[in-house]
Formats: structure tokens, C-alpha cells, sequence
């Protein structure tokens, strides 16, 4: 420890620190933002157009939504509404399996450990969901869609744990088992859906879930916001109190900080690592659950494009915090949905959000080009250790 | 700190701008919209979707027509295109692949007004009486406002067939497929028969690997994507003694390709398009390539779009009206060409079909 | 005789704090000055403003009577200004000559690297001041004493006639403390002129020429070694007098709270580094480990805290067998822990203090009830420890990494202690720490004896041992060489225990 390294911190103590943890990410997503504008002109493009169009096409346009307004209060008719606030609706829906993805990989942040499986962990959860949503028949939505969810919790939860228990038991790293398990799962996933889970018909895809598993939406077609928005913000506030108000989450993030000091502490390591891989898994397997049974009902190949690779760079923009993790999701929800309108009417690649994306993990990851650029004094922050490195 | 707050305040300003420019819509004018949602192999994937566009972009040199795509990197983007497309008063909506088959289908009927084309697909797709429209299928009946592009491949692929089975030296060809989905086997299902009635004309016994019409089984890969998969499946075709390959998995037949160049054992047919245009670096391995002509098909919709009389229903690109064909087939004799234009004239009117000479 | 280095008036102000607040040093020729001040006195602010890594918003430096502007340690070096730091800035799989090289690679024909070149220039300085360090070796495997030899060898390398030594024997054995002295002397021998920065009094005694006493960031006084004595130097450190001989009465031992009998352990890399010990600790006593660090005398004690399992013997706890037996039962039974590595295994440092404070109890009444944490009560513990032990820290919410090493180690202490034990054992428990914060927990230390626990203290200096033990085990090799009544032995003989000398042997020559 350096003697000089504290005076400014002492001091300011953990006051001022929400605005301290705000500001790097913040300026990460402007200045990936910045950029991003830079690539499209140099692209060719209006910037103005391209960035116009993501912001109706993730908000929507305030214009229309005044229209739909005016519509509906002299005629009573929604149609125009709805169709105001249905690029809002899409981007909440494609946010939603980025909250669940993004809680599962920074649950495993917090203890160390880095869960690269969550993208196989949403196949199997998804998969199971699906199973239970469109093959138990005959019970009332009330048992059916938690059973159904249930489902894709406990398959998720399976898959994280075999590389939790690997890794307690036999020390084999998780990032190479996580892997492992995401192609075991694509593969299977691949022969289920050619073979013991295939609709009649010749398409390789699942049945339909039944009325009684899916989420309810809350509009007509073609909107599909539906009620997994709202389950994910109650579940990313579970994991919340979790992990900072119950022993079982203190004891996770003890391993997570300082394993030896854990176990100097009396905590098991090996249960701890078990167990997050586990609820790691489980929510990553609700990621897939949500996406099947509000959006979706029913699974194909392709049916993910990446929501458990992003939620690693969404859980590092979320400082593995369950509260930033759903402002991340937000943000890549709204990116996400938004691009199709960018892509549409501007005519920008929808590529162009990956980079930006891509910009904003660089400089979260390397915070010092964030603080050289704006010429931010270093306050020195704890640093998190996101993982132990390979090996033990 | 303070060139903090310039950028800050900066950014409101210009997202202030960003809300007031936006929200106004592309420019609207008189021209036809077209507009194609890809499925999940995207524009660049040298096959289905490129083909497709082709037609669109031919389309807007012709007619003056306004065309743009959407790629679909998801499942649940099927839908959000489409809607997206629909909120732009798109006037022909152009989907591409079985697997939007159900979402096509509900919009269609949703938005009475837009024409669609689906690549593919057709309706009534709803059989039996286990089915929920717009759920476990589209549509029960035909929807006046979707026309249905399905193609007679095997037609194509009779000739290939026939064209690999005069071209082989080993006496053995074969074939493998992405899935075992009909819109797959159709190709494998002409490529055997084409063999077959090469043998029973000149009394000849060469062998096809890789499917079975009687048995409705072959090989497949399992995936559209794994170029390793190609290989080790053309590696493997090899070693049982073919010498000529025709992989139907979209870019996996790249991987066959890279194999047999590598290699020089082997001989490629590709397939949905021109191999030796999409793939020109694979030209001396190619024998020729069964096209699905998808271009035709599309332009051709959009052109009765243009001239005001889109009717829904089903296409059927055949030998006859170009919608199918074979490219040409590389080191072939006057001869050969001969007898594949004779089988081409009789398929097409019909004295030879696919069926008859496999006997079903 | 001239000044090779002056700071005149230094002053440097971080938020809230003034780090050195005009600072006068003076450095003559040939001559070794002492730097004396506790953990946060403003010793390494200083040398990071001579070395170039701090800009002083006051004040200036002259080396050789004229005015420089330093920085970067690149100009430092140009000025002939070298610093030795306290952590080691070596890359442990290079060899000793890459080590050296790096960062100013000679190369044959400007392309290749001419390896042989440093190695033979290593060879030369390395026989010129005595330092064997063979230039092929890999800095892994070598001893912490030859590494600091590296770093000497990388300053004198690049021409520095100025060495800065910060505390460069806070990582040594005794053996190695010796050796670095016999090479300090050859280095003034030479011409070289040296600041050793450090908070033990003895070594300053032992061999500086001048001494600057630093506390709160002003120099207090500099002083004549010769006029010096450990007890006015602790004075001028500490601001006040202390007592630097811990006061206890006569032990009054009781029962037998902990019995080994033939233990074997095994290090994480499975060698057997404890190799048969016996000993017993009784209430009321202290039983102290002595021992070159290195001797076993860590996996003894992860043994005894189930940190390590047992390979062979036996434990026993209040008569109870300790055999696979969890840290967590054994911190249950009575044992209070303070670890030897107080950031590995002490402390989670990125967590507030008050977490920290109940981090063995965190599941107990009143810390949770059921499994929810309950706030109020862990944030009432921390406030009455902190005051209890006097930690310093402007809350109990701020990261426990934030705290001076001394008030790291006040933290775990209170931890420790706010909780009914039997049996202390303390590894290193004032290691790397200031005069006053010594001398507060040894009389901690002390007064848990004297409350009728049993304690183990093991470390590495023999004065603390001296200090604290009423019997003193010498471990060598993984076995304990004898256990004397410490009123009945002497430094001499220890030291010769400790190098394995038989405790016949060594009484004879007592």
C-alpha cells in the first residue's frame, strides 16, 4: 500500500462514489457514441439521419405519439398509439433478455468468476421452457406459466453448475467449461430440434407453447411487450437483495473479492462457486424462458443472436451491479431495437451498433483512456477483480 | 471538468436536433417500395437472400422502384422487419425462407393493403386439424395478397444428376444436405433421379451416395453454416468413391469446395446459384450448378406490382418458364449437352417427370 | 565536504491533505541518511517528488548545488538519482540480465540484443560491491534478498551515485538484513552517497550517519546518531513517548487449551514443510515461534486455523481432536486468527470496514437473522470497535484497502478480539507496521493472556518474540529445535536454534 494513495479518498468517503461510479460509464457511452457518428460520416451517411432514426426507432417519434394522442382522444381509436409507442414497446422487449442475462453474468463477476456459457445456459433454458410450455396440457395459466419458467431456470441452472462443480472439484476453469457447455447445448438444441422436439411439419422448429404458458402481453399485435419486462426488474431487484443484504450473497461476494479471506473467514468455497454457477445458469435459463414465452413461443435454430455473449460487455458496463446491469440492458435494448430503424431508413449497417457497443466495452475495460480524454483527475476507485486468472 | 460539461451540453443540444429531424419519415414519394426481410443467413450469404435481392435490384433499374432489406440476425426479428417495413408503407414486402413462413402470414392478413412474396413458401400451409393459425402455421387458406415462390428443383437437379453421372470417372456421385426438410431434399430427390435415368439410357450403373428417395433418408449436416463440415463430408464421399458432390447446406458446400480444389479429387455442383459467378475462385472444381432463380422470380412480382396486376396465389418456377435451370456444365461433349436438352425439353412438357422415372 | 542532494522547502498538497509541508533534506557526500517516520509521515511522497513520479507544488531540489527539474524517473536517472522501492519491480520468468536491460536494451548492429554485454557488466558490478548475483539466474527462483540485490545492481547499472532505499528491509530475514548492510557499507566505500528510508529504529541506529525524522509531513528534527537512542527516536516519530518494552506481569498458565503431538503438514505444493512438531499452549501463557521465516512456521499455523489439511499427528483443541475439521468449526470452538498476510488472508480489502468487522460472524446473531443481514447492528459493532481500538479512518464505511497498513491491522485485531476466544494465535502480528501501532497491539496481545486465553504468537523477529513470550519454540526445518523459558535464554542462543545449531550445542555456548 502506498501511503499517499488515500488522502482524497478518506475523505469524500462512499458520498460522492454513485456519481464517481456514473461518470466512466456514462462517458464510455457517449464517446462510443461520438465515434460511431465519426464511422457513419466517414461511411458517407448523414449523421443527423442516422442517429435520428435510432432515436425514433428506440424511442419513437414524439410527433406520432402526439398524433396517436390526439387520435385517441377524439375517436377513442389506439391504432395510431399503438403504433407510436411500438418502437418503445420492442426496445423494452429487447431489453428484457438482456436484464436476465446480464444479472446471470454478473452474479458470476461478483464471486470471480467469468460465465461465458450464458448464451448455451438461454438455449437450454429456453429449450425446457418450451417443452413444458407446449407439452403439459390441461392446467390453468396460474401453475402452467411458472411451471414453464420454472423450467427454463432449473435447465439454465443445470448447465451452469456442471461447470461449477468441475471447477470446485477438479479445478478445471470455468471459461473453458462454460464453452464447452455452450456448444454442447447449441448441438443439442440442433438434434432436439430435428428430432425429439420437432413441430409436425418439416420445419426444425418447437411447437407453440399453449395460451396458458405464455406471458401475457399487454397490447394487441403486433406489439409484444408483455409481463417478462416487468418479471426481470423483479428478479434483477432480487438478485439485488441477494447479493448485499443476505450471509448467502455476502459470502459469494467475499469469494469473489478474496477467496483465501474467505476461507480464512470460514466460508466454503467450493458450495459458493456451485452455487452461483448454478444461479448464474438458472438466470440466464429465464433470459431464454422470457424470450420464448413472451416473444417468440416457440424455438428455432437462431433463435439467439448473441444475448449471452453481450451480456458479458453489458454486465462489465453494469459494473456487475444488479441496478447497472439493467441500466446496460436498457441501453443495449434500445440500440438493439432501435438499429432496425437506423438500418431502414438511413441505410447504416446495423454492424455499426455492434462497434459502438464494442467502443464503450474498450473503454470500460481500459478507464484510463476515458480519464485521458476528459482529463479526469484519477481518483483512485476500488478496483474490482473481475476474475482470478487461469488456474487454482 | 469543464470540457466535461461543453461535451455534455453539446450532446443535448445535438439530441435535441436529432428528436426534431427525426420522426419526419423518409421522404415519401410515388415510387414503388419494395423491401426484403432476410432470414438469419443474411444479404452477403452468395445464395437465397442475394439471389433474391438481385431480382429487387434489377427491378430498380428497370422500373425505377425503390428497394432496401433488412437482415434478420434472430428469430424474433422476422417480425420486427416486417412491421418495420409496414410502418414505412412498404408496398411489396419480399421474405425470404420457410422460417418466416408463420410471421408472413399474420402480417398479411393484418395489413390487407401490403403485398407480400415469400421465397419459399406457400399458402395454405395448414394440414390436418391439429394446427392454430398464425401459430403452429400461417395460414389455412390462400391469402389473395401473398404470392407463394416455391421452385421445381428437382427439375434442375434431374439434370445435374444426369450430367454427374456422364462426368464421373469412379462410377459413384453423391450428394448431402443441410437438413432433411423438403425445400433440401428436393435437389437430392431430382440429383438421384437424374442418375438413375442416366443408367437406364445408356445402361450404365453408376451409384448415388447420400440419399435414398426410397428410403426419404441421407446425409446431412445438421447446420447451413459449418464450412468443416462440408469438408470432412466431401473428405469422407471421397474415400468411398465419389468423384463428383453435390452438397445442398447453402455456404457448407464452400468447405466440399475448398476440399476438392485442395485435393483435386473431387467435383463440385453447387446449388440456388452460378458457383463459378458467387464463387469464382472455385471454378475449376465446379461442374455446374443447379440454379433456383430466384432473381426471375422476384423481379417478376415486383414488375406485376409495377404494372398493377400482383396476384396472390403460388409461383412455381419450372424449366419451362426459366425459374429453374443448370449452368453449364464444364468439359462437356456436343453430345452431352445434347441428351441434357432433350431430358430438359421432356421434363418440361412434361412426357418425363422425377417421379415417373423413380417409380413413384 | 559537499551536499550531493538538497530538497529545500518541499511542499505537496493532495485534496485534503498535505503530504510534506516545506520539507528540508539534506544528503552529504559519501554519507548514508536516515529517513525515519512512521506509515503515512510523508517518507514516500518525498522520494516520489525527488524520483520525479510527483511534482511539488513548493520547494526545489538541487543535486551537487545546482537547481534540477525532475520529471520522471528518466531524469532522475540522468541526475545519477536511483531508487531501490520497497516493492520490487522485477519480472519473475526473465533472467536477471533482461531484469537489468529492460527498458534501455543495447543492441549489436541496433537490431540485436547483446545479452552478454549486460551479463558481463552485471558480473563486474556484482564482484565490485560484493553482491553475487549470477546474471543468468531467473528472478523466480531466487531468494527475496538476492532479488533486492537485482534492483541495486539495475540502479547501479545505469550510473546512479544516489541510491534510494525504501525500507529495504522490511522483506528481509535477519541474515539477509546483515548481508544488505555489508553491501551498504561497500557502496558508501565506493563513493556512493545513500537515503535509506525505514520506521526501525535499530537499523537507523546501526548505520546511518545522519538522521531526518519526518511526522505528519514536517520534519521534526534531525539528529546525530551518535546522540540518538531508540527511545528518543520513537518520541520524535510518534510524537509522544512510548514504551518500547512491553509491560506484563509473570504468567500465571492453566490448562493445556492446545495440545500437538507429532503434526505433519504439507504446503500447497505438497511438501511436507512441517515436519513432526509437538508443543502444548496453556491458558494465561504465550507460546512463542521462532524461526527464519520459511521454516514452517506458516503451514503450523494454517494447520492449526484449518487452512491446510493434516498429513500426520495430531491436534487437539480443549481436549477435541482437530482432524478435517473446517476453519469455520475451529473459529467456533474458540480461535481467534490474525493471519500472517494480512491482504490475503486478513482482510477483503475492497470491502468497508464494517464489513470487515463481522466477516467471521457475519451469520451469527445479531449480524443476520435468518439469512438477512441486519445493518444496524453491524454498523453499531464497527463503530464501537473502531473506537474500541482506536482505528484510524473517517468512517467505518470506506474500503478497508484505504487504511494504513498499521489500522489494517488494528481492524482485523478488533475483529479477532471482539469475540469470546480460548486460543490466540497470531502470525506476524506487527509485521510491516509504526512504532505506536506495535506497541498497541502487543499490549493487546498481552492483555488477552492475562484474560485467561491461551496465545501462539509466531514471527519472525526475535524481539517481538523476546517481548511477548513467557516460552519460546524454535522451529528449523520443519521441526521445532527446542522450547525455552523465554527469562532463561538470550538472543544468541535463539539465533543459533534458528540456524539449526542443537540445543545442547547451543547452550554450551551460551
Amino acid at each position: 500500500m502506498s501511503e499517499t494513495a488515500t488522502p482524497s479518498q478518506t475523505k469524500t468517503g462512499n458520498r460522492s462514489s454513485l456519481a464517481q461510479e456514473l461518470l466512466v460509464p456514462v462517458l464510455a457511452v457517449v464517446t462510443g457514441l461520438i465515434i460511431g457518428a465519426i464511422v457513419i460520416v466517414a461511411s458517407g451517411a448523414n449523421v443527423f439521419d442516422a442517429y435520428g432514426a435510432l432515436f425514433t426507432g428506440s424511442f419513437g417519434s414524439p410527433i406520432r405519439l402526439i398524433e396517436g394522442l390526439q387520435v385517441y382522444f377524439s375517436t377513442g381509436e389506439t391504432k395510431e398509439l399503438l403504433r407510436a409507442i411500438y418502437p418503445f414497446t420492442e426496445s423494452l422487449v429487447t431489453a428484457t433478455p438482456y436484464i436476465f442475462a446480464g444479472l446471470s453474468v454478473a452474479l458470476g463477476f461478483r464471486a470471480g468468476l467469468f460465465n461465458i456459457g450464458a448464451e448455451g445456459q438461454f438455449f437450454i433454458g429456453a429449450l425446457c421452457s418450451a417443452f413444458v410450455g407446449y407439452s403439459v396440457k390441461g392446467l390453468p395459466m396460474i401453475i402452467h406459466l411458472p411451471l414453464a419458467i420454472l423450467a427454463g431456470a432449473l435447465g439454465g441452472a443445470l448447465w451452469g453448475m456442471i461447470p461449477g462443480y468441475l471447477k470446485a472439484k477438479f479445478g478445471a476453469h470455468e471459461v473453458v467449461n462454460t464453452i464447452m457447455m455452450n456448444w454442447i447445448a447449441f448441438r443439442l438444441s440442433d438434434w432436439l430440434l430435428n428430432g425429439p422436439m420437432k413441430a409436425s411439419g418439416f420445419r426444425p422448429v418447437t411447437p407453440n407453447v399453449l395460451p396458458t404458458a405464455e406471458l401475457p402481453r399487454f397490447f394487441d399485435d403486433p406489439l409484444r411487450f408483455n409481463l417478462g419486462f416487468f418479471l426481470a426488474l423483479l428478479v434483477a431487484y432480487l438478485v439485488y437483495w441477494f447479493l448485499f443484504k443476505t450471509t448467502t450473497g455476502f459470502e459469494i461476494r467475499s469469494v469473489g473479492a478474496n477467496p483465501d479471506a474467505a476461507k480464512y473467514a470460514g466460508m466454503s468455497i467450493v458450495k459458493n462457486l456451485v452455487l452461483v454457477m448454478a444461479l448464474a445458469g438458472g438466470l440466464a435459463g429465464m433470459a431464454g424462458s422470457a424470450q420464448v414465452l413472451g416473444v417468440d413461443h416457440w424455438v428455432g435454430q437462431g433463435f439467439s443472436a448473441g444475448y449471452g455473449f453481450d451480456a458479458i460487455a453489458l454486465a462489465l458496463l453494469g459494473k456487475s451491479h444488479p441496478f447497472g446491469v439493467v441500466l446496460s440492458a436498457l441501453l443495449f435494448g434500445f440500440l438493439r431495437s432501435g438499429a432496425t430503424n437506423m438500418q431502414s431508413r438511413a441505410g447504416i449497417p446495423i454492424d455499426i451498433i455492434s462497434i459502438i457497443q464494442g467502443l464503450v466495452i474498450v473503454f470500460i475495460a481500459a478507464p484510463a483512456i476515458i480519464r485521458w480524454f476528459y482529463r479526469i483527475r484519477s481518483i483512485k476507485t476500488e478496483e474490482t477483480v473481475l476474475t482470478r486468472g487461469w488456474g487454482k | 471538468m469543464k470540457k466535461l460539461y461543453f461535451v455534455i451540453a453539446a450532446l443535448i443540444v445535438a439530441s435535441l436536433v436529432l428528436t426534431a429531424c427525426g420522426g419526419g419519415g423518409a421522404a415519401s414519394s410515388d415510387a414503388i417500395k419494395v423491401g426484403q426481410v432476410t432470414d438469419l443467413g443474411g444479404i452477403d450469404d452468395k445464395s437465397f437472400n442475394a439471389t433474391a435481392y438481385a431480382g429487387a435490384e434489377k427491378a430498380v433499374a428497370d422500373f425505377g422502384v425503390e428497394a432496401k432489406y433488412l437482415e434478420s440476425t434472430q428469430q424474433s426479428d422476422y417480425n420486427k422487419n416486417i412491421q418495420q417495413f409496414i410502418d414505412e408503407d412498404t408496398d411489396l414486402i419480399v421474405t425470404v425462407g420457410f422460417l418466416l413462413g408463420v410471421d408472413t402470414a399474420v402480417a398479411a392478413k393484418a395489413n390487407p393493403e401490403t403485398y407480400f412474396a415469400i421465397v419459399d413458401y406457400s399458402y395454405p400451409d395448414c394440414f390436418g386439424t391439429d394446427f392454430v393459425e398464425g401459430q403452429t402455421c400461417g395460414s389455412a387458406t390462400e391469402l389473395p395478397n401473398v404470392l407463394g415462390l416455391t421452385f421445381a428443383t428437382d427439375q434442375a437437379g434431374f439434370l445435374a444428376g444426369y450430367a454427374a453421372a456422364a462426368s464421373t470417372q469412379t462410377g459413384k456421385v453423391a450428394t448431402f444436405g443441410g437438413i432433411n426438410i423438403p425445400p433440401v431434399t428436393i435437389f437430392m430427390i431430382g440429383f438421384e433421379a437424374g442418375v438413375k435415368y442416366y443408367n437406364e439410357q445408356n445402361d450404365a450403373n453408376v451409384e448415388v451416395l447420400g440419399w435414398s428417395t426410397a428410403a426419404s433418408d441421407g446425409s446431412f449436416t445438421g447446420n447451413f453454416d459449418s464450412l468443416d463440415d462440408g469438408r470432412s463430408f466431401a473428405e469422407s464421399f471421397v474415400q468411398e468413391g465419389a468423384d463428383i458432390i453435390m452438397p445442398v447446406a447453402g455456404p457448407v458446400g464452400l468447405g466440399s469446395a475448398a476440399y476438392c480444389q485442395e485435393t483435386g479429387s473431387c467435383k463440385i455442383i453447387g446449388v440456388d446459384t452460378d458457383w463459378t459467378v458467387s464463387s469464382p475462385e472455385y471454378t475449376d472444381v465446379i461442374l455446374t450448378s443447379v440454379m433456383k432463380n430466384m432473381n426471375i422470380a422476384v423481379y417478376d412480382t415486383i414488375k406485376s406490382v409495377v404494372d398493377g396486376n400482383f396476384a396472390g396465389g403460388v409461383y412455381l418456377g419450372t424449366l419451362a418458364n426459366g425459374g429453374v435451370g443448370i449452368s453449364a456444365v464444364a468439359g462437356a461433349s456436343a453430345e452431352l449437352n445434347a441428351e441434357i436438352e432433350a431430358a430438359a425439353a421432356a421434363l418440361s412438357d412434361g412426357s418425363l417427370t422425377v417421379n415417373g422415372v423413380l417409380g413413384q | 565536504m559537499t551536499n550531493v542532494l538538497e530538497l529545500r522547502g518541499i511542499t505537496k498538497r493532495f485534496p485534503g491533505v498535505i503530504a510534506n509541508e516545506n520539507v528540508d533534506v539534506t544528503l552529504r557526500e559519501g554519507k548514508i541518511l536516515a529517513l525515519l517516520g512512521e506509515n503515512g509521515a510523508g517518507k514516500t511522497t518525498l522520494m516520489n517528488i525527488l524520483y520525479g513520479l510527483y511534482k511539488p507544488d513548493e520547494g526545489h531540489i538541487a543535486v551537487r548545488g545546482k537547481q534540477v527539474e525532475i520529471h520522471g524517473p528518466n531524469d532522475a536517472i540522468a541526475q545519477g538519482i536511483g531508487m531501490v522501492h520497497q516493492h520490487f519491480m522485477l519480472v519473475p520468468v526473465m533472467t536477471v540480465t533482461e531484469n537489468v536491460m529492460l527498458g534501455i536494451e543495447p543492441t549489436k548492429n541496433g537490431i540485436i540484443l547483446d545479452k552478454e554485454k549486460v551479463a558481463q557488466r552485471i558480473r563486474e558490478i556484482s564482484d565490485q560491491y560484493g553482491l553475487e548475483v549470477d546474471p543468468h539466474a531467473y528472478i523466480k527462483d531466487l531468494p527475496v534478498g538476492i532479488q533486492q540485490r537485482v534492483e541495486i545492481i539495475k540502479v547501479l547499472y545505469r550510473q546512479a551515485d544516489i541510491l534510494i532505499l525504501d525500507e529495504p528491509t522490511a522483506v528481509l530475514t535477519p541474515q539477509e538484513v546483515e548481508g544488505l548492510f555489508k553491501i551498504i557499507d561497500t557502496l558508501i566505500k565506493s563513493g556512493k552517497s545513500i537515503i535509506f528510508i525505514t520506521h526501525k529504529l535499530k537499523e537507523v541506529l546501526a548505520v546511518a550517519d545522519d538522521i531526518t525524522v519526518l511526522r505528519l509531513g514536517k520534519v521534526v528534527g534531525s539528529i546525530d546518531p551518535k546522540e540518538a537512542t531508540s527511545q528518543k527516536l520513537a518520541s520524535m516519530m510518534v510524537g509522544r513517548d512510548v514504551s518500547l518494552v512491553v509491560e506484563k506481569g509473570k504468567a500465571k498458565p492453566g490448562e493445556p487449551v492446545l495440545v500437538v503431538d507429532g503434526l505433519a503438514v504439507r504446503d500447497e505444493r505438497q511438501n511436507l514443510t512441517v515436519r513432526g512438531v509437538s508443543f502444548e499452549v496453556r491458558k494465561g501463557e504465550v507460546l512463542g515461534v521462532a524461526g527464519v521465516q520459511g521454516n514452517g512456521q506458516t503451514e503450523l499455523v494454517y494447520a492449526l486455523t484449518g487452512l491446510l489439511p493434516i498429513e500426520g499427528g495430531t491436534i487437539r483443541l480443549l481436549n477435541e481432536p482437530i482432524r478435517h475439521t473446517s476453519p469455520r468449526e475451529i473459529l467456533e470452538r474458540g480461535v481467534a486468527h490474525i493471519p500472517e498476510d494480512r491482504q490475503r488472508h486478513g482482510l477483503i480489502l475492497t470491502f468497508p470496514i464494517h464489513d470487515n468487522m463481522m466477516l467471521c460472524t457475519y451469520y451469527k446473531n445479531p449480524f443476520a437473522r435468518g439469512i438477512t443481514l441486519q445493518e444496524k447492528p453491524i454498523f453499531n459493532n464497527a463503530e464501537e470497535l473502531v473506537k474500541q481500538f482506536d482505528v484510524r479512518t473517517p468512517n467505518i464505511y470506506v474500503n478497508a484497502g484505504t487504511l494504513s497498513g498499521g489500522n489494517q491491522q488494528k481492524v482485523i485485531v478488533a475483529r479477532e478480539f471482539s469475540r469470546p476466544i480460548e486460543l490466540l494465535i497470531a502470525s506476524q502480528p506487527t509485521r510491516g507496521l509504526d512504532v505506536g501501532s506495535i506497541e498497541y497491539i502487543h499490549k493487546q496481545i498481552i492483555k488477552k493472556r492475562d484474560e485467561g486465553s491461551g496465545v501462539l504468537v509466531v514471527s519472525s523477529e526475535l524481539d517481538e518474540i523476546l517481548a511477548l513470550s513467557d516460552r519460546i519454540a524454535v522451529m528449523y526445518k520443519g521441526q521445532i529445535m527446542d522450547i525455552v523459558d523465554a527469562n532463561k535464554t538470550s538472543k544468541e542462543q535463539l539465533g543459533l536454534l534458528m540456524a539449526g545449531v542443537h540445543p545442547t550445542d547451543a547452550k554450551n555456548t551460551k
